[in-house]
């Protein structure tokens, strides 16, 4: 299977520790990227590089304020990872987790007949 | 251990991939499938039981049962089969209830891998929309009133986690 490329997956966007900390920053509210940078010590283009990432994957939103631009948290990005940790696939992985412990007690018992 | 991925293809949007090896021969784990006693034993999350109110498989024929949460929510739910080859392969039809216009098709494969088999399963939704509703109603399942509301504090969370590593 291919490798989704960085800018289009929302889990390869995240695995990244500092874009990670900025997603937590985030949390708080929205903020330009020179407060961003300044916080986590790094160059300001090096956080506009993490904050692109971050957008094109749906992570993060930005808009214009004034003479600044500010970037917020948009948590419907982080669906797929909601998905991925629930819903119907976690109920399944569950129910095979289950089939698999029932199945090896079966084996057992068809043994010994 | 699980393993999930989504093809690439044009209903990559609607659809989900579910694979599995279990250690057992095709035969037993097909079976396994084939009888409610054995269904009741294994069918949703830990902690969900089952109370089936009838049962006949073979093909047009019905699973009605409720399905029980570990905190006390009953869920009504109904499987119809609509193709059934042993011990190869299932579809069958997921809803609430018979006629449910929201019932989606599930087909399930099971592959022989040397002394074991893997299961797939292979679910396409008419829309990514009644995909995504699926999803949810799923979250709610496992998570009482988890919805999308709570997204961004359960997200953050394991963002948290993460950070702290």
């Amino acid at each position: 299977m291919p490798r989704a490329a960085t800018t289009s997956d929302v889990f390869n966007a995240i695995a990244e520790p500092q874009r990670r900390q900025i997603l937590v920053l985030l949390r708080a509210g929205e903020r330009p990227v020179t407060e961003l940078a300044e916080e986590l010590g790094l160059t300001q283009p090096g956080a506009s590089k993490h904050l692109r990432v971050l957008r094109e994957v749906g992570l993060v939103r930005d808009r214009k304020a004034g003479k600044q631009r500010l970037y917020g948290l948009d948590a419907r990005g982080l669906r797929p990872v909601h998905e991925w940790t629930g819903g119907f696939e976690r109920f399944w992985n569950e129910s095979f987790d289950r089939l698999d412990a029932y199945v090896q007690n079966l084996k057992k018992a068809k043994q010994q007949e | 251990m699980a393993s999930t991925r989504r093809d690439a293809s044009a209903t990559a949007d609607r659809e989900i991939v579910i694979s599995r090896v279990i250690n057992a021969p095709r035969e037993l784990v097909f079976e396994a499938f084939t009888e409610v006693r054995h269904l009741s034993q294994w069918w949703g999350p830990q902690g969900f039981t089952t109370t089936t109110r009838a049962f006949e498989f073979r093909v047009g024929g019905e699973w009605v049962f409720v399905m029980h949460g570990p905190d006390g929510t009953d869920f009504q739910e109904w499987i119809s089969w609509t193709e059934i080859v042993p011990p190869e392969r299932i579809a069958l039809l997921h809803g609430e209830s018979r006629g449910d216009p929201n019932a989606f098709e599930s087909v399930l494969t099971f592959v022989v891998e040397g002394a074991a088999t893997r299961i797939e399963m292979h679910t396409v939704f008419p829309t990514k929309e009644m995909r995504d509703e699926v999803v949810e109603k799923y979250h709610a399942i496992e998570g009482g009133q988890q919805t999308l509301r709570k997204l961004a504090d359960y997200v953050t969370e394991i963002v948290l986690k993460g950070v702290e590593h």
